[in-house]
């Protein structure tokens, strides 16, 4: 009788421990539908990096918007049609496509009852995707891309202390407007001066680069030690022909606050891998689809650590050297180095 | 007389053997936790050295099960120094992904190295058991999750030799020390033990010589002096008294 | 007179302590002095080569810069990478980097003397143009140096990284401090010790001699039938015995002679014999003779042998103090529900109320068994508890050895009171409690800062080990006990409260006024911030559990100095609710000081403080529950009284770690400290005003 006893025991524990490996595996892999803007990036590459190193099935459909919007509409309602686990959408306006702004959103044709994760988003408070970091009171999380203005300061800093930066920005842009308002509230609390310059307006109040290279000579008579190149979509586009070479008459040194900037020639800047972006989203995912948590509960959130990128050409002609301890982190760049795999231009 | 004293000299001695034994114990613990440090940190600096060149890499989007420069890395950092035996690299799972010794790797690290790295409040970690030390440091990625962990061996020799030679020099002066109270701190108590011993004598002496009718002749300037003086009063007067009893019943015979 | 005597004897022990703490002194400078040669041998080649390490690795970053571009004499924020050397090495005071002149190029740190000659030297330069050379070791006047080569493809510059010797003194100082304490906790060794060796028949014997010559003066010359011991109290003790016996013997032959006379005697005979008579009246009168009544007044020579078996093992339970909150946390388990810093306080509440719950029942059974055998067993259980708790696996088990370590605690502590209970009568009542705290006081000073320093060293685990050496030690002092029982005259068999008078008494609000607002403030704040506090919170801010000894040190070191002064101060000056009211207040005040100051160091105020209040209630408090519950006393008895005060006194011991692992989860460790504090001193504040203003009858010191 007692050993009847004892081998029920021990068969009824081996189930247990079965069904609890079992249970570790999941029946089918998980179903993500994935939408992209222009393509694969490095985005992409390391959302998928991040399941296959943690090992766990997903099976992703991706879908190009290929920058036509028009297209939209098809993947909604495929969406609908086959119910995947999990929709991941890239960037600002591919993620209001699927989502609409928080106070403003259709049932019937964007998403709310499969979980959405975004990413490469710019702006998510801004762009009124969630109304706080903390909580988007619904179906979506995801990730922010652009480091913290504060950090970007700090970053400056530790190039070479300074007690006032100047800045150009395109007044027309929301975006800027808000970077350079941030900017001006963290100089309050740190103890430096802001001198801030719109680009002018022509007269049917578009903007230009005319008289950009003066706006420069006067910032540097007005003693700025660094020029900072806010995340300007226009700005961007004439960062390279017009504003570098200006600074760069002027001997002063460049701060780029995103990728793009930072490829048109500035000094230096705080900039996020694509691939780590692509690896937290895909993180962010797991908590969805693994641990079961509600996006709801999943705070919005960037990388803690970024990438410092230093040109070494553009230090060397202004004779600023980046600090010793710096060479032990900072991504330095020489001419005639292969671009670090991020995407050149475009990004949001 | 004897016993009093010896027992307080083993009172000396075994006080003095307790504070000096103590003192050396702690003196050798804090040389070799020092000593150990010391060469933690030197082992953590070649660590460091690995460490930037690991995030460098994932900085720039390499994957972690990837990085096809780090072996040489390891290599070079390894001969750098030649305290350190050997250099791992192992996942969050415990198994050995880049190493300097060709057969570790597929293989699973110790057990207390995972739960003295999951244990420690910073990046940086340590464990003692097994048969080498090991200094180690938390791999973590952009958004802070742990990707890996770095692990260096070094032998348990420089540290444990040093220790066993100045330990055995602290040995060798606490037991000096030690003796060297054993032969003083009898002679300084017994000065004092003397006056006392003295106290007890008078008191002895006076015991014998209590029931002597006669006044003793000069004080002897005891502790005890008074009491004894009592002592003789009070039985003087009461054989004064079982005296004049014994006139009486003689005379009344 | 046997005041002197014994005065006499405690001040040749101090005088003999202090000719042996002078010779400890010179023993432990002399180690000292050894261990300094040796550390400075040894510490500074292995500083040395880690100067080495360091050096190689800033050079290789300076080498990358200059790789990259940057000419080697325009490099920037090399001092900041010093500063980094110097935060992660803070042997190291000085760095530089000097060119192939010798010229200094960068530096941080204070410059020593002969540095610039040093880096001028011809030496060194050479040392500089050598590919080949690895590194070079100098001592510059007090300095250190290591000095390298920086070479890309040609020669560069050197890189120098200095030691400051004094590092080896400052590693030396640490030490220090810990030897001071064993300084201290040897001064109360070596007292007890002599005590113990020597003292309990030399001072029974000391005692009864000023004992025999008080009698003998007031005229009792009744033999006392006494085992004398074979020393030189005991021989003088002897031949005060055989002058009595003469006495006796002759008294007794005079009076049988008289007796037969008188028997035999007739008419003129027997006027004869009257002035004999007369003079044997007077004599009866004056004298006493025969034999002495069976000492029912107590049995001095024995009481004094409880203090060595109760301060060995109190020291064992002491020496815990200041690691098991650590421990705990090593083996922790987490329970759902509840916050970790409240399951560390289990096993230290489990303690407390198995001590609080037992001590009322335990007081019978010890009498019925006999209070030696109810002590062996106490320790032996105790020693299993402690040495199964060094073997604990995780907090479950970790719980049932402190529970059986609580039972033998509790068995050994009753028993004791009840050995000194039974060898005292009023008289000196007091007296033998006065050794019996005062033995549990030092234990109390000794215990803490030792177990601190061996935890630190070898280990919780052998920590335990050696408390449960210590129990067992206190075993074979236990053996040592008389193990003829001694019942005290006026006894009653005690027993517990009963459920119906505690909850009587619970309700009674000049009860509840001295033990709700007083003596159980008073327990919670001592035992939630000294034995759970203070040890959690030094090892969180990262410091060692030597610290945390070291600290409650001085709590014990300000209750040995203050209890004695506010005893007889109180009971003199008669108004024993003030110094209960103050008492508190200064207790409640003690956590407020972490409002003034964020550094630990402020902890040692507060221990301070904390001692200095409990040390002014203790005292007072429990005679004022004589005092102020006249009452309550005379309707349920002074046992039932005492017994339901003890007990919810003793409640407030297991509260205290529980109360304060709350305030932790809900206010951090800081947070604890002051809500803790502000709570005894608003039960200080309400105990003050209730009872100002109160009649109070004036008695004699209850019996604790």
């Amino acid at each position: 009788m007692k050993l009847f006893r004892l081998v029920v025991v021990l068969l009824v524990l081996a189930g247990l421990v079965a069904a609890d490996g079992l249970a570790q595996v999941p029946s089918r892999p998980y179903r993500i539908y994935a939408i992209t803007f222009r393509g694969m990036t490095d985005v992409e590459r390391g959302f998928q990096d991040y399941f296959a190193s943690r090992r766990i099935p997903v099976q992703i459909t991706f879908r190009d918007l290929n920058r036509d919007p028009s297209r939209m509409p098809g993947f909604l309602e495929e969406i609908k049609r086959t119910r995947p686990d999990l929709v991941y959408t890239w960037g600002t306006s591919v993620t209001l496509g699927v989502v609409g702004t928080y106070d403003a959103y259709d049932p019937s044709t964007q998403i709310t009852d499969i979980p959405v994760v975004f990413t490469l988003v710019a702006a998510p408070v801004l762009a009124k995707i969630v109304p706080d970091l903390k909580s988007s009171r619904r179906n979506v999380t995801g990730v922010f891309h652009v480091a913290p203005t504060e950090a970007q300061i700090r970053a400056m800093a530790s190039y070479r202390p300074f007690k006032s930066i100047g800045i150009l920005y395109t007044p027309t842009e929301q975006n800027s407007v808000v970077v350079v308002d941030e900017v001006r509230e963290v100089s309050k609390r740190l103890g430096f001066s802001v001198i801030a310059k719109p680009l002018k307006l022509d007269s049917q109040k578009r903007v230009t680069a005319d008289g950009a290279p003066e706006m420069i000579r006067e910032l540097k008579q007005q003693k700025v030690d660094w020029l900072y190149l806010p995340p300007d979509s226009y700005l961007g586009t004439q960062a390279k022909n017009v504003i570098i070479p200006a600074a760069m008459n002027e001997k002063l040194p460049t701060f780029a606050s995103t990728e793009q900037l930072m490829e048109t020639g500035a000094l230096t800047g705080l900039v996020s891998r694509y691939h780590s972006i692509g690896q937290f989203t895909a993180y962010k995912a797991e908590q969805i689809l693994v641990q079961k948590v509600p996006p709801a509960k999943i705070p919005v959130e960037t990388l803690t650590r970024f990438s410092l990128q230093v040109r070494m050409d553009v230090a060397e002609q202004l004779k600023l050297p980046p600090p010793l301890p710096m060479f032990n982190y900072a991504e330095l760049i020489r001419p005639g180095d292969t671009p670090a795999p991020t995407e050149a231009a475009g990004g949001q | 007389m004897g016993t009093i004293r010896v027992r307080f000299i083993l009172v000396a001695l075994a006080v003095s053997f307790f504070a000096v034994g103590m003192s050396a114990f702690l003196n050798y613990f804090k040389y070799k936790s020092t000593i150990g440090n010391i060469v933690k940190s030197r082992v953590l600096v070649v660590g460091r050295n690995i460490e930037n060149s690991v995030q460098a890499s994932l900085a720039i989007g390499m994957q972690f099960a990837e990085l096809a420069q780090l072996p040489q890395v390891m290599s070079r950092e390894k001969s750098s120094d030649r305290l350190v035996r050997g250099i791992d690299v192992f996942d969050t799972s415990g198994q050995v992904i880049y190493s300097t010794d060709r057969t570790r790797v597929g293989q699973k690290v110790p057990g207390p190295w995972i739960g003295a790295a999951e244990r420690s409040k910073t990046t940086e970690w340590a464990s003692d058991e097994g048969e080498d030390y090991v200094a180690g440091i938390s791999l973590k990625n952009a958004f802070d999750l742990t990707v890996g962990y770095l692990a260096l061996r070094y032998s348990r020799e420089e540290v444990e030799r040093a220790a066993s030679v100045a330990g055995r020099e602290i040995l060798l002066a606490a037991l000096g020390s030690f003796f060297g109270i054993a032969i003083v701190a009898p002679l300084a108590l017994i000065v004092v033990i003397r006056r006392f011993e003295r106290d007890l004598r008078t008191l002895e002496a006076a015991a014998t010589h209590l029931e002597d009718r006669v006044e003793p002749a000069v004080p002897t300037g005891s502790a005890f002096d008074s009491s004894i003086g009592h002592l003789r009063a009070s039985l003087r007067d009461a054989n004064r008294s079982l005296d004049d009893l014994r006139a009486k019943l003689d005379s009344a015979a | 007179m046997a005041m002197l005597e014994k005065n006499y004897l405690w001040r040749i022990y101090w005088r003999l302590a202090g000719v042996i703490m002078v010779c400890v002194v010179i023993a432990l400078a002399v180690v000292s002095y050894f261990s300094h040669r040796v550390f400075d041998r040894e510490l500074v080649p292995e500083t040395q080569q880690k100067a080495a390490t360091v050096a190689n690795s800033v050079r290789t970053l300076m080498l990358k810069a200059v790789g990259y571009g940057v000419p080697f004499n325009e490099l920037y924020g090399v001092d900041q990478t010093f500063g980094d050397v110097f935060e992660e090495n803070p042997e190291f005071n000085y760095a530089a980097v000097t060119d192939l002149d010798g010229q200094l190029l960068y530096y941080r740190g204070k410059e020593p003397q002969g540095a610039r000659e040093y880096f001028r030297s011809p030496m060194i330069l050479a040392v500089g143009l050598d590919p080949s050379a690895t590194w070079k070791a100098s001592k510059v006047g007090p300095q250190y140096f290591i000095s390298m080569p920086i070479a890309s493809d040609k020669p560069l510059g050197m890189l120098h990284i200095g030691i400051d010797s004094k590092f080896v003194d400052n590693v030396l100082l640490e030490v220090m401090l810990d030897v001071v304490v064993v300084l201290v906790v040897s001064l109360f060794f070596t007292l007890e010790l002599l005590n113990f060796m020597a003292g309990a028949r030399l001072a029974s014997g000391l005692g009864e001699f000023a004992q025999q010559v008080e009698r003998m003066r007031s005229g009792d010359f009744t033999a006392t039938a006494r085992i004398r011991a074979n020393d030189e109290i005991g021989r003088l003790l002897r031949r005060i015995d055989a002058a009595i016996d003469h006495l006796n013997v002759r008294y007794e032959f005079l009076v049988g002679e008289l007796d037969d006379k008188l028997r035999s005697a007739l008419g003129a005979r027997r006027e004869a014999l009257k002035p004999a008579m007369a003079a044997l009246e007077g004599i009866r009168s004056r004298y006493r003779f025969g034999s002495a009544p069976t000492n029912a007044e107590g049995d001095e020579m024995n009481l004094n042998r409880i203090r060595a078996p109760l301060f060995a093992f109190i020291l064992a339970e002491e020496m815990t103090r200041s690691y098991l909150p650590s421990y705990v946390n090593q083996l922790l388990v987490a329970i759902p529900g509840f916050s970790p810093q409240i399951v560390i306080g289990l096993p230290i509440m489990l303690f407390m109320l198995i001590v609080a719950l037992g001590q009322p029942y335990l007081g019978s059974w010890s009498e019925r068994v006999g209070r030696r055998r109810a002590m062996l067993i106490g320790a032996s259980i105790a020693t299993v508890g402690f040495a199964a708790t060094a073997l604990a696996f995780n907090l479950y088990d970790l719980l049932v050895w402190r529970g059986l370590g609580a039972l033998g605690y509790a068995m050994v502590f009753v028993a004791a009171q009840g050995y000194v209970l039974d060898r005292t009568g009023q008289a000196n009542r007091a007296q033998g409690f006065a050794l019996f705290i005062g033995a549990i006081m030092v234990a109390t000073v000794c215990g803490p800062s030792i177990g601190g320093i061996l935890a630190d060293n070898i280990g919780f685990r052998a920590a335990f080990g050696v408390s449960a050496v210590m129990a067992m030690l206190s075993l074979l002092t236990i053996a040592r006990l008389p193990t003829i029982e001694v019942r005290a005259p006026a006894a009653k068999p005690s027993r517990g409260p009963r459920m119906r008078e505690i909850l009587a008494l619970m309700v009674n609000k000049r009860f509840m006024t001295l033990t709700g607002l007083a003596a159980m403030p008073a327990k919670i704040i001592l035992t939630g911030v000294c034995f759970y506090l203070v040890p959690l919170y030094i090892v969180s801010i990262g410091n060692t559990s030597a610290m945390a000894g070291r600290m409650l040190m001085v709590y014990a070191v300000m209750m040995v100095l203050i209890v004695p002064l506010s005893a007889s101060l109180s009971d003199n000056s008669m108004r024993r609710d003030r110094y209960v009211s103050v008492g508190l207040i200064i207790s409640g005040l003690s956590g407020l000081l972490l409002l003034l100051s964020d550094s630990f160091l402020v902890l040692f105020g507060v221990v301070f403080l904390l001692g200095l209040g409990q040390a002014l209630s203790i005292a007072a408090q429990s005679a004022l529950v004589a005092e102020h519950c006249q009452e309550e006393i005379r309707v349920y008895g002074h046992d039932a009284v005492y017994g339901v005060y003890r007990l919810l006194e003793r409640l407030g011991n297991a509260l205290g770690p529980l109360m304060a692992s709350v305030l932790v989860v809900l206010w951090g460790y800081q947070g604890a400290f002051i809500a803790i504090s502000a709570l005894v001193l608003i039960c200080g504040i309400a105990f003050t005003i209730a009872t100002r203003g109160l009649e109070w009858q004036q008695t004699v010191a209850a019996n604790p």
